[in-house]
């Protein structure tokens, strides 16, 4: 096979790790700048039940060393990440970098796995419908089905699929990730990554640009050449045609699950950033909130630079460009 | 051996290659009833203006049509040294044709099927006994891989140089043969970063690498600059001396035929008009010519006219559209030879390809008796 261009990719690495640093910086700033200005803070919460008299509250801001001013809480609360503190919770009063760290792989896991439950949905049914064309029955009543399921509402087709794996399958699958009695507690995980896979309604836009792509690279002069000599069409039309167009799609759809996340995961019950974001934004958890954002953004620049990386390995030019 | 002596490399018998066009609910008859031979060490030229089918008959050869109804009958009957076979051959079962008074009316055909067939048919065949090159070479090329791995790949697949150092090797002495410059710096560049000329010469030198009986060359000086296309065209002149090969040479372009081919089939609304020696069809005697043959030399200028700034000549008319065929002759709505005593069998009869020298066929009533 070809050499990977490790010069051109550690130069696409380091571009996007700078830029990606800048947008963390520019996207705590911004939540912060709203937070700041909603009504209500984090406070509240600890003085609930009682008369949130303003002499309390400074009381309370003095005993917890929280600056003043709104630069000073920034600044502070900046320091603190770049030193790897990301401050405490004022719910639980316990470190948010832990609890962070295990909630984001659990969102990991369902956001990963329903992509590749799109993705193994979407492209045999892309690949069928591209190279059988003639066929036009069962591509295009597969393709119908797609768009179906992606006009369902996620939290419908959440309830629904607990009601069938509860009365028809004899599953629990309201989450039993911390639970490791059960033998079979990752069958039920499968429920809830199943119905992000196939409900985020990205299904159908999947389906369509990936049969697009590769129906247009399949008509490329090149893809003739490789017919013409015999060699195999699929090797050639691999990359432009299904590598690319997957990892642009992955890169993409990567915030839309996420915000799919955020439901499934109540729906479910399931541990993750989306559940988590909810109850802290209800709690007006200041440090929770940043933190999440934090990472929820590193995972939508780490797939554009998965993406970015790849169409470097690829074809080097771009780097150039 | 016996049969190589006396049978040609490739001989095209009644090829018909349509298309359905659905807006007009009629086919478009691409190539209508081709028929052709290429000897061994021949090079045919097929000439003719764009939409003549030239191309089509060229991609069919090949098996590379896609489009339906596509190839529904006819021979190819491919004469090598080591595979003899009719690339056809079994083929027509696949495909029901209705006629009526001789004209194609519906037209069935299992395409699943016929693709399934025809790559078992041209496995083995193509790339390695019967290599292609195309105009616009630098869409022709992968462009997500290397020069130096698609010229090994080719050689991998069809030659006996195997292993990956043997292979690229010989896809090296392949870039040399074809006169690249600098072409170990060549084999790790990317398609785009070679000139036109450049990737056409690498295709050549793919084409090659496999050292097939025929190479088909789809107008391959097409989009290419001017000083490019006569630099190509030496080549090609070069490797035909050298190697033997036997060429398929399709081009509209008649200064590139002339030099290159041994024959000549001029080619019009899907059919031959004309097929003989290359200095008969395209030598001065208008007189014993297709009358399109004769219209398609003037109109290229000669170096008087340039000189004399003289306005170029055109054949009247526009080409002919191949879905609605006329009965008769098929040129007969440009032509400017009729004379009054033929003129009812041109416009109702469809002349056949007559011999009126030996080896000079034309498609012409004048040549009628």
């Amino acid at each position: 096979m070809t050499s990977i261009p490790l010069r051109a990719i550690a130069y696409t690495l380091i571009k996007e790790l700078m830029l990606t640093f800048l947008l963390l910086l520019g996207v705590s700033f911004i939540i912060f700048a709203i937070l700041y200005a909603a009504p209500g803070d984090q406070f509240n919460i600890l003085l609930e039940g009682q008369l949130p008299t303003e002499a309390a509250r400074a009381g309370i801001r003095d005993a917890m060393g929280v600056a003043q001013s709104w630069y000073g809480q920034y600044f502070s609360w900046l320091l603190g990440v770049l030193s790897g503190n990301f401050g405490t919770s004022v719910r639980t009063g316990l470190p948010v970098a832990g609890e962070l760290i295990n909630v984001s792989l659990n969102t990991l896991y369902l956001t990963l796995g329903s992509m590749v439950v799109t993705l193994l949905f979407a492209i045999p049914v892309a690949l069928y419908s591209c190279v059988r064309g003639h066929v036009v029955a069962v591509g295009w009543s597969l393709t119908m089905l797609g768009y179906i399921i992606s006009a369902l509402p996620v939290f419908w087709l959440g309830y629904i699929a607990i009601y069938i794996s509860i009365h028809v399958f004899g599953i629990f699958p309201l989450v039993s990730m911390g639970n490791p009695s059960q033998s079979n507690a990752w069958l039920s995980t499968l429920v809830p990554i199943l119905v992000l896979g196939l409900g985020s309604g990205t299904l159908s836009e999947v389906i369509r640009s990936l049969r697009e792509e590769l129906s247009r690279v399949m008509a490329e002069d090149y893809v003739r050449t490789a017919r013409a000599k015999g060699a195999s069409v699929w090797r050639h039309a691999f990359k432009e045609g299904m590598l690319i167009p997957v990892t642009e799609i992955i890169a993409a759809k990567i915030p839309f699950i996420l915000g799919g996340a955020v439901i499934v995961e109540q729906i479910f019950n399931w541990p993750g950033m989306g559940r988590m974001a909810w109850q802290a934004a209800q709690d007006r958890d200041f440090s929770v909130i940043m933190g999440i954002t934090l990472v929820a953004a590193t995972f939508v620049r780490l797939g554009s630079l998965l993406q970015r990386i790849i169409c470097t390995a690829v074809n080097p030019h771009q780097a150039n460009e | 051996m016996a049969v190589l002596a006396t049978q040609p490399l490739l001989k095209i018998e009644n090829l018909r290659t349509y298309f359905y066009a659905r807006s007009k609910h009629s086919f478009i008859r691409a190539v209508d009833g081709v028929s052709l031979e290429v000897g061994h060490s021949e090079t045919v030229g097929v000439v003719g203006e764009s939409g003549s089918g030239k191309s089509i008959a060229a991609m069919s050869v090949m098996g590379l049509i896609s489009n339906g109804p596509g190839v529904i009958g006819g021979s190819i009957r491919f004469t090598g040294r080591r595979v003899q076979r009719d690339l056809l051959e079994g083929l027509d079962k696949f495909v029901n044709v209705k006629e009526r008074h001789g004209r194609v009316m519906v037209v069935n055909k299992d395409e699943a099927g016929w693709q399934k067939a025809s790559e078992r048919q041209m496995k083995n065949l193509r790339g390695k006994e019967i290599a292609m090159i195309f105009q616009n070479p630098r869409a022709s090329l992968n462009p997500y891989i290397t020069v130096g791995e698609q010229l090994t790949e080719a050689v991998q697949l069809h030659t006996l140089y195997k292993t990956r150092k043997e292979a690229s090797d010989r896809a090296l002495y392949w870039l040399e043969q074809v006169k690249i410059d600098s072409p170990r710096l060549r084999f790790n560049s990317y398609p785009a970063d070679l000139s036109g000329g450049m990737c056409q010469r690498a295709m050549i030198a793919m084409a090659l690498s496999s050292e097939p009986a025929l190479l088909i060359a789809d107008e391959p000086t097409t989009g290419l600059d001017a000083t490019i296309q006569s630099k190509i065209v030496n080549l090609l002149e070069e490797l035909k001396s050298e190697t033997g090969i036997s060429t398929l040479l399709i081009s509209h372009d008649i200064s590139v035929i002339s030099r290159l081919a041994d024959r000549v089939a001029v080619m019009y609304g899907g059919a031959v008009v004309e097929y003989g020696q290359s200095k008969l069809v395209l030598g001065e005697d208008a007189s014993i010519k297709h009358p399109y043959t004769a219209a398609l030399l003037a109109s290229v200028p000669s170096e008087q006219q340039i000189r004399d700034k003289a306005s170029l000549q055109t054949i009247e008319g526009d080409v002919l559209d191949t879905i609605n065929v006329p009965a008769g002759c098929r040129f007969y709505a440009r032509c400017n030879q009729i004379t009054p005593e033929i003129n009812e069998k041109c416009a109702s009869h469809h002349p056949e390809l007559r011999e009126i020298s030996p080896g000079h066929q034309v498609r012409c009533w004048r040549f009628s008796n």
